[in-house]
C-alpha cells in the first residue's frame, strides 16, 4: 500500500515537473514572439478594407495608414503637405492643372492571394481615382458604388480628367480651382490601389475581393481577418521606406469599454483605443495615457425628414432644453470644449462671434407650444454603441438628454445597435434623432461643412440629418472657389449662422482623442486628424524586462 | 389561543402548521425567513422609503463613494453612480423590480401551474401521455435558456421578461403538482372520502391540497431563487429591464463601465442579488428540512 | 438494449420535429416578413427574392413550407445572418466547438471538485465538514454567475495576474480553424510555437471554465452526497462491514462505484444547465462561442441568426442528453427497461 502510494506520488511529481518546465519554456518564447508583435485593442470591426468606401473612423484606423499610401501626405506640427507616393507635384497658376511625379521604387504587397509582377506606376493611380469618379468604370459599382467622402465634396464635378503623361507622371484636370483639392488628396480616403490586382480579380471573376482582400503599398499587409474578432497584419518587408520594427500587428476587436481596459491592465493588449477610467490608468506606473487635440465635433442630430423634426421650431425648442454644460461634465469629465458650432477653436475659420447656445427650458416649452406640441411627444434617440473621440459615452449622454427633455414634456426612447448596423440604419434614415459626431480628415474647414450638412451628402449617407439648404450649399461652394483666407472665413461664418438658426443638429463638444499603452511600446500612433498609424511603433524590450522585474518584486 | 375549551379535544395541527412548528425551531431557516420578510417589506415600501429618486440624478454628486469611504457623503449612504443617482435608492427600487417581480412571477406561475397540474392529474390516457412527453422535453431545457428564447421572440423589456419567466416556471409547477396529486390520490383517506361520494374537485380541495401545499411551497422557493437569478441575468445581458429602470442586474451592467473607478456600482447590486437568493434558498432549505423531519416522525 | 435504442430514437425524432416546428414558426412570430426572417436575405433584389420564395415554397400551404424548411436544414442551409450577411451554418460551425470545449472543461472541473466533496460530506454526514460543504454549495448556487465572473477577472487577471481575462488564446498565435476545438487545432497545426500555444490556451480556459463550473459543482456535491448516503445505508455495504472490511476498503471498493453510477445519469441534465451558464460567461470572458454570438444576435434583432442559433443549441443539448442516457444504460443494465422520465 505504502509503495504504491509512493509510486503514485512519484508519478505526480514527475508530471507536475514536466508541466512546470513546459510553462517555463513557454514564457520565454512568448516573450520573444510578443517582443516582435503589437496587439492593439480596437473598438470595432472595419466595414471594409478600402477606405474609399467609408467615412467611419474605425475603418480608417484599421486600413488607411496600415495598408495603403497616398500620393501626398501631411507631416509635422503645422501639417504641411509632403511627398509620399508622389515625389513631387506642380499646380498651374490658374489652379486647374495639378501634376504629380511618382516614385519609381514602390512595390505592392505580396500576399497569400496576390503576387505583384510590377512596381507602382501611373496606371494604378488612374485606376484608383477613376474607380470613384467614373460611373461607367468596371469597378465603380463593386461594393455598392458609394464613395462617400469624395462624393460629399463632389470630386466628380471638380475633376474633369485624370491624364497619364507617362508611366510615372499623371495630371489632374480640374473644372475650376479648388482651394481644398490638395488637402483632400492627402486624406486617408485618397489611397492608391493596385490596377494589376484588379485585372487579376476581373479574370477570376472575384471583383468584390478588391475591398475585402486588400492589396496596397503600406507598411503592413493583411494576413487574416476574423469578423468581429481580430485583424492580423504582417510587416511588409519590401516597404519603399524603412520597414516597421514590429513583425506582426494584431487588432483585437473589443467593443466593450471595460473589456478594453481589462485587457490593457491584464497586459493582453499593448495599446488600447479610447480608454475609460483615465485616473486608473494614470495610477499605474507601467501604463501611459496619451491624448491628442483632435479636430472634431460631437453633436445631437435630427432627421428632418421625419415629423416632428421637420418643424424648425421643435428643433430649436430642443436646443434650448439641453444643458450642454452638464453633458460636458458628466460625459467628457469636463475635459472637452463646449461646441457652439461645427468648428473647434483650433481651426483657422473658427468664429468667436457665434453665440453660445442658451439653456432655457421655459423658452423651449413655449416654442414647443407654438410648434403645436403643448403636451410634448415621444421620440426615439439613437445613441452610438461605441466610444468615439467626439463622444466617449453616447449612452450616458442619451440618458442625460432623456432627463432634460422630460422636463419639457418630451419622452425619449433610447435605441442602440451594434456599430456597423447602427451606421447602416442611419444611412437608411430609420432614425428620428441621433447622437453622432465628426472627426476631421484634414485641417481644411470645408471638411466639416461639406460632408456633414451639404445636400450632396444626404445622398451618400454622411449627412444623416437629411437637411438640405440651398443657401448653405451655395455659401460653402463659394468658400471653396477662392483661396483668399479672409473671404473664406467670412463665408464659413455665414454658414455657421445658418446652422444656428435652422438647427439641423445641436453641436455639443469638441474633444480630445485618448489612447493608452504599456510603457514598453514606443512610437507615435495618434494624429490630430485622420486615422492612426502603427508605422513608427516599436517595442522597447529592455523596458519590458525592467517592468518584469518590478512586477516580480511586487509579487 | 386564550379561548376556553368546553370539551377536551385533541388538536391535530394541519400538515402545514406541523411544518411551521418544525421550521421555526431551525435557527438558520428563521434567519433566512426574516430576511425574506424584510425583502418583501422593502419591495412593497421601498419606493416610499427611498431617500432619493432612482432615475433623476444630482449632477453635482457624480460617482460619490459609499459613506464609510473618506470622500463619502452621509446623505448618499451607498454612494452614487455616473449620473449622480443614489445607489441606495436605486437598490431599494430594484428590490421591488427584481425581488418583488420574481415573487409575483412565482405566484402567477404557481396558480396557473397548480390548476393545470391538478386538472391533468385527474385525466389519463393519450392526453396525459402526450403531456408527459411534452413536459419532459420542456423541463430538460434549462430555465434561463428558455427565458432567453422567449425574450428573443417577444423582444427585450421588463414586462416580456416577466412573461418569459412565468412561462418557464409553469411547467415545473405542473410537474410537481401532478406528481404530488397522483401520489396522494392513491392513499386511503382519499379513497375514504371518495367512497363518501365526494366529487373530484371537493376531494382535491379539501383532502389533497392541504397535504401537498408544503411540497408546492418548497418548489416555490426553488422557483423564486431561479426567478431572481433569471430576471437579474436577463437584465444584465440587456435583454430584461431597459434603461433607466433600476433592476439589480441592469444596475450591475450599467456599472460595468465604471468597474475600475467606482467598483461599488458593481459590488453592491451583486451583493443584493446574492442576499436575496441566499435568503430564499435558506427558506427553501428550511422547508425541505422540516418536511424530512416530519416524515421521519 | 434494442428496445431502449428504439425508444430513444423515437423520442429523438419527436423532439427534433417539435424543435424544428418551433424554429419554423419563429419566422412568423418575429416582426417583419417571414421569408426574409427565414432566409436572412435583407438585401435581396426582387428577382433574388422570387428565387428564395420558390426555394421555400411560400405559395404552397404551410405544410409544404415546413417541408421545404426541413429540406433546407437537412442540406445544412440555415440562411444568412441579417447582420453580417454571412452563412449562419459556417458561423455556427466555427462557434459551437468553442462552446463545447469550454463546457466540457467546465464539466470536468465541476465533476472532479463536486463529486469528491459530495462523498466527503456523505461520509462525514451531519458533522462539521458536512455542514461546511453544504453551506459553501448553497452559496455557490446562489451567486449570480455574471458577478462571479467579474470578481474572478478582477482577482485573478488584474490583481494577481495569474490568468488572462479574455478570449480563447493569445492573438499572437496563429492557429488555423480546422475542427474549431482549439486544443485539437493547436495539436494538428504546424506552428513553431505549438506547445506554447497549447499552454497559453490552457491558461485561457481555466478561469471561465472554473466560473462556469461553480454552480454545477454544487449540484454534483448534492447529488454525490445523497447517492453516497443512500449507498451507505444499503445492505451490501452492511454485509461488507460485517465481513470485517475496513472503512476505507468499503468506500473505495464498493461504495464509490455504486454511488457514481447514480450520478452519471444526471450529467446530461447538468450539461444543459452548464451550457446556459456558459452562454452568460462567454459574454463576460469574450469567449468566441455560440452563446455570445446568440446574445449579440438578439441585441441586433438578427432574427435569422436567433432562429437558427436556438435550433442548433437546443438540438445539441438534446443530443448530449440522449448520449448520456446511452452511457448510463450501458453502465447500468437496470436502467434499460425504465420508461423515459420516470
Amino acid at each position: 500500500m505504502v509503495t504504491t502510494l509512493m509510486n503514485k506520488f512519484k508519478c505526480f511529481f514527475i508530471l507536475s515537473l514536466s508541466v512546470w518546465s513546459l510553462w517555463g519554456c513557454n514564457n520565454e518564447s512568448i516573450t520573444s514572439l510578443s517582443e516582435r508583435s503589437v496587439i492593439y485593442c480596437a473598438e470595432g470591426s472595419p466595414e471594409t478594407f478600402n477606405p474609399q468606401l467609408v467615412t467611419s473612423g474605425t475603418t480608417i484606423d484599421a486600413t488607411s495608414n496600415q495598408l495603403y499610401n497616398r500620393l501626398i501626405t501631411y507631416q509635422g506640427k503645422d501639417n504641411t503637405l509632403t511627398p509620399a507616393l508622389a515625389k513631387s507635384w506642380h499646380v498651374t497658376r490658374d489652379g486647374r492643372k495639378v501634376t504629380f511625379y511618382l516614385r519609381k521604387d514602390v512595390p505592392f504587397h505580396q500576399t497569400d492571394y496576390f503576387t505583384p509582377t510590377r512596381l507602382l506606376n501611373a496606371d494604378d493611380v488612374i485606376f484608383s481615382f477613376n474607380r470613384m469618379l467614373k460611373p461607367e468604370h468596371p469597378f465603380h459599382l463593386v461594393s455598392g458604388g458609394n464613395y462617400p467622402f469624395f462624393q460629399d465634396i463632389a470630386l466628380h464635378l471638380l475633376v474633369e480628367e485624370v491624364e497619364k503623361i507617362n508611366d510615372y507622371t499623371i495630371r489632374f484636370h480640374l473644372t475650376h480651382s479648388d482651394s481644398s483639392f490638395l488637402a483632400n488628396l492627402a486624406t486617408d480616403f485618397a489611397i492608391i490601389l493596385s490596377a494589376e490586382y484588379a485585372q487579376q480579380l476581373t479574370q477570376q471573376k472575384m471583383k468584390a475581393s478588391i475591398d475585402t482582400h486588400p492589396v496596397g503599398t503600406g507598411p503592413f499587409k493583411l494576413k487574416e481577418y476574423r469578423v468581429g474578432s481580430l485583424i492580423r497584419f504582417y510587416r511588409n518587408d519590401e516597404y519603399w521606406q524603412e520597414p516597421t520594427k514590429i513583425e506582426q500587428l494584431v487588432f483585437d476587436i473589443t467593443p466593450s469599454n471595460t473589456g478594453r481596459l481589462t485587457k490593457l491592465l491584464a497586459k493582453e493588449c499593448d495599446i488600447t483605443a479610447y480608454p475609460i477610467a483615465h485616473e486608473k490608468i494614470i495610477q499605474h506606473n507601467d501604463l501611459t495615457l496619451e491624448a491628442v487635440t483632435a479636430l472634431n465635433v460631437g453633436y445631437f442630430g435630427f432627421n428632418v425628414n421625419k415629423p416632428p423634426f421637420d418643424n424648425k421650431l421643435v428643433r430649436q425648442a430642443i436646443s434650448y432644453a439641453i444643458n450642454k454644460k452638464v453633458l460636458l461634465e458628466a460625459v467628457y469629465q469636463g475635459k472637452a470644449e463646449l461646441a457652439n458650432s461645427l468648428l473647434p477653436n483650433t481651426s483657422w475659420a473658427f468664429d468667436k462671434s457665434i453665440p453660445e447656445q442658451e439653456f432655457n427650458p421655459v423658452l423651449a416649452k413655449s416654442l414647443l407650444e407654438v410648434a403645436g406640441f403643448p403636451q410634448g411627444f415621444t421620440m426615439d434617440l439613437w445613441a452610438m454603441p461605441v466610444q468615439r473621440p467626439y463622444n466617449p459615452n453616447a449612452i450616458t449622454m442619451a440618458k442625460l438628454i432623456q432627463t432634460d427633455l422630460k422636463n419639457i414634456g418630451i419622452k425619449v426612447k433610447i435605441v442602440s445597435y451594434e456599430w456597423n448596423t447602427f451606421l447602416h440604419r442611419l444611412k437608411l434614415g430609420e432614425h428620428q434623432s441621433f447622437l453622432l459626431g465628426w472627426s476631421a480628415d484634414h485641417p481644411d474647414p470645408d471638411n466639416f461643412f461639406s460632408p456633414m450638412l451639404s445636400c450632396s451628402a444626404t445622398h451618400t449617407g454622411s449627412n444623416t440629418t437629411f437637411w438640405c439648404n440651398q443657401e448653405y450649399d451655395d455659401i460653402i461652394q463659394q468658400a471653396l472657389q477662392t483661396t483668399n483666407i479672409g473671404l473664406r472665413k467670412k463665408y464659413y461664418s455665414q454658414a455657421m449662422n445658418i446652422i444656428s438658426k435652422e438647427v439641423p443638429l445641436i453641436p455639443i463638444a469638441h474633444s480630445k482623442r485618448y489612447q493608452a499603452r504599456g510603457n514598453n511600446v514606443t512610437g507615435d500612433v495618434l494624429a490630430p486628424f485622420g486615422g492612426i498609424s502603427f508605422y513608427q511603433v516599436a517595442k522597447n524590450n529592455s523596458l519590458n524586462a525592467n517592468n518584469k522585474t518590478q512586477n516580480d518584486g511586487e509579487n | 389561543m386564550a379561548r376556553d375549551k368546553i370539551y377536551l379535544e385533541e388538536v391535530f395541527p394541519s400538515p402545514f402548521m406541523q411544518l411551521w412548528q418544525i421550521f421555526r425551531k431551525t435557527p438558520v431557516a428563521m434567519v433566512g425567513f426574516s430576511c425574506f420578510i424584510f425583502l418583501i417589506i422593502l419591495a412593497v415600501f421601498g419606493p416610499i422609503l427611498a431617500p432619493h429618486s432612482p432615475i433623476e440624478g444630482q449632477l453635482d454628486m457624480l460617482l460619490l463613494p459609499p459613506a464609510w469611504h473618506v470622500d463619502g457623503n452621509v446623505s448618499y449612504l451607498l454612494g452614487t453612480d455616473e449620473l449622480g443617482r443614489d445607489m441606495l435608492s436605486r437598490l431599494m427600487y430594484g428590490t421591488s423590480l427584481t425581488f418583488g417581480l420574481s415573487f409575483i412571477v412565482v405566484v402567477i406561475s404557481l396558480v396557473i401551474g397548480v390548476v393545470i397540474g391538478s386538472l391533468s392529474a385527474l385525466t389519463s390516457g393519450i392526453k396525459s401521455s402526450f403531456l408527459n412527453h411534452f413536459l419532459d422535453v420542456i423541463l430538460s431545457i434549462p430555465s434561463l435558456l428558455l427565458a432567453i428564447i422567449i425574450v428573443a421572440i417577444l423582444g427585450p423589456g421588463i414586462s416580456n421578461t416577466v412573461w418569459a419567466v412565468v412561462m418557464v416556471l409553469i411547467p415545473q409547477f405542473i410537474h410537481i403538482t401532478r406528481y404530488a396529486v397522483k401520489e396522494e390520490s392513491k392513499k386511503d383517506y382519499v379513497l375514504a372520502s371518495k367512497l363518501d361520494g365526494a366529487n373530484p374537485f371537493r376531494i382535491l380541495y379539501y383532502s389533497i391540497f392541504p397535504n401537498i401545499v408544503d411540497r408546492i411551497m418548497s418548489q416555490a422557493t426553488l422557483a423564486q431563487s431561479a426567478a431572481i437569478l433569471d430576471i437579474a441575468t436577463l437584465g444584465f445581458l440587456g435583454l430584461g429591464a431597459q434603461i433607466p429602470l433600476p433592476e439589480w442586474g441592469a444596475i450591475l451592467a450599467n456599472g460595468l463601465d465604471l468597474f475600475y473607478i467606482a467598483p461599488w456600482t458593481v459590488y453592491l447590486p451583486g451583493l443584493a442579488i446574492l442576499f436575496a437568493v441566499v435568503a430564499t434558498n435558506l427558506v427553501g432549505e428550511g422547508i425541505r428540512h422540516a418536511l424530512k423531519l416530519r416524515k421521519e416522525r | 438494449m434494442l428496445i431502449f435504442t428504439f425508444r430513444r430514437l423515437n423520442l429523438f425524432i419527436f423532439t427534433m420535429l417539435l424543435l424544428t416546428l418551433l424554429s419554423f414558426s419563429l419566422s412568423f412570430l418575429f416582426p417583419g416578413d417571414a421569408i426574409i426572417n427565414i432566409s436572412g436575405a435583407i438585401n435581396a433584389t426582387p428577382s433574388q427574392l422570387i428565387e428564395i420564395q420558390n426555394a421555400y415554397k411560400t405559395d404552397s400551404n404551410i405544410f409544404w413550407q415546413y417541408i421545404a424548411y426541413l429540406s433546407h436544414i437537412a442540406n445544412g442551409d440555415l440562411g444568412l445572418s441579417m447582420a453580417s450577411q454571412s452563412k449562419i451554418s459556417t458561423e455556427v460551425l466555427n462557434l459551437l466547438p468553442a462552446t463545447i470545449e469550454l463546457s466540457l472543461v467546465a464539466l470536468f472541473i465541476a465533476m472532479f471538485i463536486g463529486i469528491p466533496l459530495g462523498f466527503i460530506a456523505a461520509i462525514k454526514h451531519n458533522k462539521t465538514a458536512d455542514n461546511v460543504i453544504l453551506s459553501i454549495s448553497m452559496l455557490g448556487y446562489s451567486i449570480p454567475v455574471f458577478w462571479l465572473g467579474l470578481l474572478a477577472i478582477l482577482t485573478f487577471s488584474i490583481s494577481l495576474g495569474w490568468f488572462p481575462s479574455a478570449g480563447q488564446i493569445s492573438l499572437l498565435f496563429e492557429i488555423e480553424l480546422v475542427t474549431g476545438i482549439q486544443f485539437i487545432d493547436i495539436l494538428i497545426s504546424d506552428s513553431p510555437y505549438k506547445w506554447q500555444a497549447f499552454a497559453d490556451a490552457s491558461a485561457h480556459v481555466i478561469l471561465p471554465a472554473s466560473v462556469i463550473a461553480v454552480a454545477p459543482a454544487t449540484i454534483f456535491i448534492r447529488l454525490a452526497r445523497t447517492s453516497m448516503i443512500e449507498v451507505l445505508e444499503t445492505s451490501y455495504i452492511r454485509a461488507a462491514s460485517a465481513k470485517g472490511l475496513t472503512f476505507q476498503q468499503i468506500i473505495f471498493r464498493h461504495a464509490i462505484r455504486n454511488a457514481l453510477i447514480k450520478i452519471i445519469r444526471h450529467v446530461g441534465l447538468q450539461f444543459a444547465n452548464l451550457v446556459t451558464i456558459a452562454m452568460v460567461t462567454e459574454v463576460i470572458f469574450s469567449w468566441p462561442g455560440i452563446g455570445r454570438w446568440l446574445i449579440e444576435s438578439i441585441y441586433q434583432r438578427d432574427y435569422t441568426a436567433i432562429q437558427s442559433g436556438l435550433l442548433v443549441l437546443s438540438c445539441f443539448i438534446f443530443v448530449v442528453h440522449i448520449l448520456t442516457d446511452f452511457i448510463y444504460a450501458a453502465l447500468n443494465p437496470l436502467a434499460r427497461g425504465n420508461k423515459y422520465g420516470s
